[in-house]
């Protein structure tokens, strides 16, 4: 469904296997939408997407890729 | 689940026993003649109908401004919510106009007391549809994104 893919599933484990709970407490939303982000069935606001990135010290483009 | 799923899920199942006990007491004590005369009745009725009003509000409404509870995507599927809402007043008015003008087309004379119970009923639908708004938009965005 979703032509912006991600890569939150890699950089958690690149971040000392960070949880998905610890990511959506950094990211400020729930555990659930990390799940969602994570299957791509749900695209974030450009704010999380930065607040995302923000949790794992990396720039945006780092953590999403728009694939049109 | 996330927080509000699960609120909407106590929402409607206390919904749900809140408007079977009001349709248990409503019809075993008398139905809508003895509701029109009996002001200890309507007293019940109407306390059952704010009951399951209030007990509503508190579950999941309260919920929404809880900081931390709910996130971007449980405010999408929020905001979607008045669309069942609104179907499920849509057709509840519609079932109320079609039964009530058949039930009494001959006499041409609706009591009054019906305005009454059709505003009640409208409200419980609509609280018990916004929960059911909430949890099928969940599951449309689990299984469609």
């Amino acid at each position: 469904m979703a032509r912006i893919s991600n890569n939150i599933r890699r950089l958690r484990f690149d971040n000392n296997e960070m949880t998905q709970e610890e990511l959506a407490v950094k990211a400020g939303c729930t555990r659930q939408t990390i799940i969602a982000l994570e299957q791509g069935k749900y695209v974030p606001s450009i704010e999380l997407g930065f607040r995302i990135a923000r949790a794992f010290n990396v720039r945006l483009e780092d953590v999403f890729q728009y694939e049109g | 689940m996330t927080p509000l799923q699960k609120r909407a899920w106590w929402g409607l199942i206390t919904g749900a026993v809140f408007t079977i006990a009001f349709l248990l007491v409503f019809f075993l004590m008398g139905g809508i003649d003895k509701f029109e005369q009996d002001a200890t009745f309507r007293i019940i009725v109407d306390v059952l109908v704010i009951g399951g009003l209030v007990a509503n509000l508190g579950i999941v409404n309260l919920t929404l401004r809880k900081p931390g509870m709910v996130d971007e995507r449980d405010k999408i599927i929020v905001d979607r919510a008045p669309r069942v809402q609104w179907l499920a007043v849509v057709f509840t008015l519609v079932a109320w106009v079609i039964g009530l003008n058949e039930a009494y087309q001959k006499t041409n004379l609706i009591p009054a007391v019906f305005l009454y119970v059709m505003f009640m009923s409208v409200l419980i639908i609509s609280t018990l549809a916004q929960c059911l708004g909430i949890i099928i938009g969940y599951w449309r965005m689990d299984r469609s994104g």
